[in-house]
């Protein structure tokens, strides 16, 4: 599988990024499995988060096996100091290793966060402390929010290696500022910070709960997913022709295989192919920003 | 303003910025945002259809409008709306710098061609820009050909010439360069082309209007009326053949 450069943090990720939500929805041997078809298919990044019910304790007994191989990311959705680093040790014993290589501020969606971050009793104090201690490696930053917000928070936070954050055709066919991700991309490009697209494989938001009750959702994910071996290949194939770093495989285990071999079989996209699927989305509803919460 | 990714990659090669544009065939004002968004000094939009026009206007104004912003996408004072036919355009000779034909030609019958061509090389200045966006025909097995034909069937009833005429980027080429213009540039746009469910309906949507001027007991009526239904929900949305992007000059 093709590796990128993830920025200037020295580590060249694979063009897939396994999102380990997905261990979540899956026993304990089935999270085994899918976690040794991941790394037989070459990828070396796996994104995980406390926030994803069991999926830490899950991924961590081939996580501990496989450790070498890894490249760990992992967040915190707390944002003064005590909060942070309370849920860094709590996510390294969970995980069951000494280390975590990219720590992120999880899920940015407002301004005031961002002061409560990078004040003095702020997370990335602790996060700083942590790099110090040789807990964490590099600092990284994940929002499904305002592209300006990102964009501030990269204006002022000199030591961020990696944001995540939206990309799919739907969104890059709105031409608003609230979806203008194209912007972060060429500012990550100037500054080597490494990007991390997630919603490549959205189609829209779910309808609502009255329509269709969260338990009858046929796919474990916060958005609607298009769900064919075509259109999960266009979607891949579009995001990480966007120069991206890389891509994060969706939430629901039943669609990883499918990003898998399309991550594989990658090998660019023509611009003519990327520009009729934004066309083919431009009156799409966009499923960012109204399902924020991940 | 939302401008198509088609729009701003057919002008992103062009000198728009600070210039006198014309968009041909102004449509919902595709082209017309596009070049108000490249900093174009005033863009003539001329449409022969009155919703257009209004929705051309529409799209460039927005709810904090205001003339003398300095925000090119706003202002609207630079935009002149001509209710006009391609045949015979309100404007003097060598009046414009750049002038843009996206999606027009598509729905220019072939015995208008030279009429129109000769019109917009008359207002066109010396070293004008023309930017033609259109659609090769699409292929053989595209299922969307056989709505098109529908729909050029009832066209062809009800006003007596066909509504779509697919013409590939080559014989455009060739009818410019029979003006004087010269091919400075072929590019695809889109590869495949997006036909969504809201495109089949606006087809599907000509035929219903055109079977308008038929009889109401006419079984010719009923039967085109059942097969623009019928094509529409069996196609449902097709990805099929190519937009390209030619840019041609005229001499200085």
């Amino acid at each position: 599988m093709e590796t990128r450069d993830l920025g200037s943090t020295g580590h060249e990720s694979t063009v897939a990024t396994f999102g380990a939500i997905a261990l979540n929805w899956l026993e304990q041997e089935g999270a085994n499995q899918m976690v040794e078809l991941v790394l037989d298919r070459g990828v070396n990044h796996v994104d995980v988060a406390p926030t994803y019910g069991d999926a830490e304790r899950k991924l961590g007994p081939k996580l501990r096996q496989h450790r070498e191989e890894i490249y760990l990311g992992c967040k915190t959705q707390e944002r003064d100091y005590d909060g942070a680093r309370r849920k860094l040790e709590r996510s390294l014993d969970r995980l069951g290793v000494d280390h975590i290589d990219l720590y992120q501020v999880h899920g940015l969606e407002y301004e005031a966060e961002l002061e409560e971050i990078t004040g003095d009793d702020g997370a990335l104090a602790a996060f700083r402390d942590a790099k110090e201690e040789g807990l964490i490696g590099d600092i990284g930053l994940t929002s499904h929010g305002n592209p300006q917000l990102i964009l501030d928070a990269m204006d002022r936070i000199d030591d961020l290696a990696t944001v995540m954050f939206p990309l799919n055709p739907v969104v890059a066919a709105k031409g608003d500022d609230d979806h203008d991700y194209e912007a972060v991309l060429e500012r990550a490009e100037e500054e080597g910070i490494g990007t991390l697209g997630i919603k490549a494989f959205a189609k829209g938001s779910w309808p609502s709960t009255e329509e269709l009750p969260e338990a009858d959702r046929p796919y474990a994910n916060w958005y609607e997913p298009v769900d064919t071996p075509d259109e999960i290949r266009e979607r891949f194939d579009f995001a990480a022709s966007q120069g991206l770093s890389t891509v994060v495989t969706p939430g629901d285990p039943k669609l990883v295989a499918m990003v898998l071999d399309a991550a594989t079989r990658y090998d660019g996209m023509a611009e003519s192919e990327q520009r009729s699927l934004v066309e083919e989305a431009r009156h799409d509803d966009s499923p960012v920003p109204e399902q924020l919460h991940h | 303003m939302d401008v198509p990714r088609t729009v701003t990659t057919a002008l992103e090669d062009r000198p728009i910025e600070g210039a006198v544009c014309l968009e041909a065939g102004a449509g919902v004002g595709n082209a017309t945002a596009g070049l108000l968004a490249s900093g174009a000094a005033r863009v003539y939009a001329v449409t022969d259809d009155r919703t257009h026009a209004e929705t051309a206007l529409e799209r460039v104004r927005s709810p904090t409008d205001d003339d003398d912003t300095d925000d090119p996408r706003r202002a609207r004072g630079r935009l002149a709306v001509l209710e006009a036919d391609l045949r015979a355009i309100p404007l003097p000779d060598d009046a414009v710098e750049v002038i843009t034909a996206h999606g027009l030609f598509n729905v220019v019958p072939p015995a208008d061609l030279d009429a129109i061509a000769r019109e917009l090389t008359r207002v066109a200045a010396p070293g004008c820009h023309l930017l033609v966006d259109d659609y090769e025909p699409p292929p053989d097995d595209a299922a969307v050909r056989d709505l098109f034909a529908l729909e050029n069937a009832a066209a062809q009833l009800a006003d007596g010439e066909p509504m779509l005429t697919f013409y590939p980027a080559d014989a455009l080429g060739r009818l410019f360069t029979g003006y004087g213009w010269t091919v400075d540039r072929h590019r695809t746009l889109l590869d495949p082309v997006p036909w969504t469910e809201s495109h089949l309906e606006a087809h599907a949507e000509v035929v219903r209007s055109r079977v308008d001027a038929l009889p109401a007991e006419s079984e010719l009526r009923a039967a085109l009326l059942g097969r623009a239904d019928t094509l529409v929900e069996a196609i449902g949305s097709e990805s099929a053949g190519e937009m390209y992007g030619l840019a041609l000059r005229r001499p200085e």
